[in-house]
């Protein structure tokens, strides 16, 4: 005869009932082994549905519990597993291998030069690269540039909003509050909101964060002035430019200054620095730290004179020996011994470095190069835009041809014609769009970069997984 | 001003002399919590040494898909004095993004959330160099909403099944015959993790285990549903919205109509039959089950 179990039906249910259920099977199984109690209990299924939204979050989640009431959303919160809780089959956990491990451990010895993180960058085109970075490369980064640029002390306390995975966030966060003895304060999910708490709550002097975080935390304090922290002597920016008027709010409001930095994962972050205040020039990514070298190039290998626009190449103990695995690339990146950014700028009489674009995203049309970031510098000065993204698509004969992606301000109305109209009378006519397409948002990474290869038509979504894949 | 000198040119040895010198100080703060450097030094130790424990090397990658987490921390700085060499990516990565990764890096092993379980289950097999899973944090967060998910969940003995393996392998077929009496029939069943239909996600399958039960937890997209309203709730960066969850489809979206919840029963009902080899008899939470019931529902909407 076949086995019998039971199957609960719970159609009208809510979000607790979802953790309540099968904690509840659990439970009444394992103690009931231990207590001998009398009833003998099935194996069982349950089939249930919610009758309102809900929520189901782990004992970490922080949510905000009056929002959700307002939005007429249930939260249901599971309480924290123990040692004996249900574990994903498969799995160990972090407390078990730590079990296994002594508080003593005596590190093993490692050639500095040896890789210590690999970073995946996505690129332009192809599958994200894994960026080498070396133990030398981060202790030259902390000991060189975030000794003149940042010169952090033990007394600093850092905020660390930026994700980890992200080399801004780990090489000029986490490992320089490490190597200079400082706190650092860890936020796992970024809102505007916890942001701003956690700098009032840790007294945090060193801000380090992306021009939208900037841009949002500005946004946050003029709806509500009395929560405004002025222990920051010091904050920030990179990851992308930072518009001028926002970095004036908040330096003003919060009583701080915000430096610009610019590197890259293949720089083991900031080389260069735009300081705030007198020396600081609007666009420009400033000047590199003392122990880099920073120069222009041509397509051939040249150095370029000062005004002219190149290929940006820098030399320095914090530069990557290389991609993962990746042999070609390497050495096409690192010709002649100089970091080939894929940066195009120049450098003015003072030293100061200026980026006008990334060499790849360049549109070539009728020999004439067209700048996209020349495009979207000017949407942005447009009051209903919020947000544009500049590139080439294939016309009908394979030519490059101009697209712009326009996010409007929220509420705004924006037709097509007039961000066509905009550019006709601002910029040479082969330099306007063929095309716009009005979107809600463009695609960003976690720094905030435009991720223009999403945007590309039959961009393939990475996150699918295919049958046979 | 500026006298912090270390002679240390490696991450294997940062962490301990830095500790050397600021033993009581604060180095990481955490939701009110605080870890000395001795403290981290010491969670850093620990967790080389389970690594080693576990077999990890000199030069092995090990990947991290973690938030700003202390675990993070830990694990970042235990892999360094290992001599290992750290991958981190970035938490928000699905499918063949984290693939890529694993396997590009050759990560032998990965540290991850445990409720990025099902996404690391999926893609498991794909990663033959993937030897070890370490989990941590409870940071499940799963959205239910009455037109569009229904749950089907077992707990029900180890021995019901060969090995636990199968427990994935039998909720997988059931769900695709159950989808299938509703016209769904392009969808297959991705090894541990879901169901698929162009590949999208249509259902999630998540097995855990306890003493001598095995738990398997079932979330079926009947609808698609709006996530805006829940991203009122929790915040998400308008730019990253969709990025934060994976792309899903639902029956409806597939066949063009919604199966009622007592029909879904029904379908259940019938083939978990014949996939389970068992007869099903309705019933309700028993008194030994009721207290555990009433004890977790009152925790799950404390304040």
């Amino acid at each position: 005869m076949a086995d019998m179990w039971r199957i609960i039906y719970n159609p009208q249910g809510d979000i607790a009932d979802i953790l309540a259920y099968p904690s509840a099977l659990v439970e009444g199984r394992i103690s009931g082994k231990y207590l001998l109690s009398g009833e003998q209990l099935p194996n069982s299924m349950v089939v249930q549905a919610v009758k309102r939204r809900g929520i189901l979050a782990g004992a970490d989640v922080k949510i905000d519990k009056q929002a959700a009431h307002k939005n007429n959303i249930d939260v249901a919160v599971a309480a924290r597993g123990g040692r004996g809780s249900p574990q994903p089959y498969g799995s160990m956990t972090l407390s078990q291998l730590m079990a296994k491990g002594s508080r003593k451990y005596k590190a093993v010895d490692q050639d500095p030069d040896e890789p210590a993180v690999l970073l995946y960058t996505s690129g332009t085109t192809g599958k994200p690269k894994g960026v080498i970075i070396t133990h030398r490369n981060f202790i030259v980064q902390c000991r060189d540039n975030v000794r003149e640029l940042l010169a952090l002390t033990d007394k600093d306390t850092l905020i660390g909003v930026l994700p980890l995975f992200h080399v801004y966030g780990l090489a000029n966060g986490l490992i320089s509050s490490i190597y200079f003895g400082c706190a650092f304060s860890l936020i796992p999910q970024y809102s505007p909101q916890a942001l701003l708490e956690n700098i009032s709550k840790v007294k945090a002097t060193i801000l380090i964060a992306i021009p939208t975080m900037y841009m949002h935390v500005v946004q946050l304090v003029r709806m509500r002035k009395s929560l405004i922290p002025k222990t920051l002597r010091y904050s920030v920016s990179g990851g992308a430019p930072l518009p001028h008027n926002t970095m004036k709010e908040f330096e003003e409001t919060f009583d701080t200054q915000i430096s610009e930095g610019y590197g890259l994962t293949e720089t083991t972050s900031s080389v260069c620095v735009n300081l705030s205040g007198e020396g600081y020039k609007p666009g420009s990514i400033g000047r590199p730290a003392s122990q880099v070298e920073m120069k222009v190039f041509d397509d051939d290998g040249n150095e370029l004179p000062r005004g002219e626009i190149g290929e940006i190449v820098i030399r320095a103990g914090v530069v990557t020996p290389g991609y993962w695995n990746l042999p070609d690339e390497t050495e096409e990146l690192l010709q002649g011994g100089w970091l080939h950014t894929g940066d195009l700028g120049y450098q003015d009489e003072d030293g100061y470095f200026f980026i006008t674009d990334r060499k790849k995203d360049l549109i070539v049309r009728g020999g004439f190069n067209i700048s996209p970031r020349e495009i979207e510098e000017l949407l942005y000065t447009h009051p209903k835009i919020k947000d544009a993204a500049v590139l080439a698509v294939a016309d009908k004969r394979e030519r490059e041809a101009v697209k712009a992606f326009v996010v409007p301000e929220d509420d705004a109305e924006l037709t097509e014609r007039e961000v066509l109209e905009f550019c006709g009378q601002n910029l040479s006519s082969y330099k306007v769009p063929k095309i716009v397409e009005l979107c809600a948002s463009v695609p960003k990474s976690a720094t905030g970069k435009v991720l223009k290869k999403e945007l590309v038509e039959g961009y393939k979504d990475e996150r699918l997984i295919e049958k046979g894949s | 001003m500026n006298n912090n000198a270390m002679t240390s040119d490696s991450l294997v040895t940062l962490l301990e002399e830095v500790t050397k010198k600021f033993k009581k100080k604060k180095a990481i703060l955490f939701e009110g919590r605080e870890f000395t450097y001795a403290e981290l030094n010491e969670n850093a130790n620990k967790v080389a040494g389970g690594l080693e424990w576990l077999g990890i090397r000199r030069g092995d990658r090990v990947a991290i898909m973690l938030p700003n987490i202390p675990e993070f921390v830990f694990s970042f700085f235990g892999i360094q004095k290992l001599g290992a060499v750290a991958v981190p990516f970035n938490t928000m990565y699905k499918g063949r993004e984290i693939t890529h990764i694993l396997n590009d890096s050759g990560a032998r092993a990965l540290i991850s959330l445990s409720s990025n379980a099902a996404l690391i289950n999926e893609i498991r097999t794909d990663c033959p160099a993937l030897e070890h899973v370490i989990y941590t944090g409870e940071r499940t967060l799963v959205f239910f909403e009455p037109e569009g998910t229904a749950n089907v969940q077992l707990v029900v003995e180890k021995t019901a099944f060969d090995e636990l393996e199968q427990a994935f392998e039998r909720m997988g077929d059931l769900l695709l015959r159950v989808v299938g009496e509703f016209g769904v029939s392009e969808a297959w069943y991705k090894h541990r993790g879901s169901l698929r239909h162009e590949g999208k996600k249509l259902a999630t399958i998540v097995v855990s285990e306890i003493e001598n039960l095995a738990i398997i937890n079932a979330v079926v997209f009947l609808d698609d549903y709006n996530l805006d309203e829940f991203f009122k709730v929790i915040w998400v960066s308008p730019e990253i919205k969709d990025k934060v969850v994976e792309p899903m489809t639902s029956v409806r979206t597939i066949t063009g109509s919604r199966p009622a919840i007592d029909e879904f029963r029904r379908a259940v009902e019938k083939h978990a039959c014949e996939i389970f080899g068992v007869s099903f008899e309705p019933g309700e939470l028993k008194r030994d089950e009721k207290f555990g019931y009433e004890k977790t529902r009152s925790m799950a909407y404390r304040t």
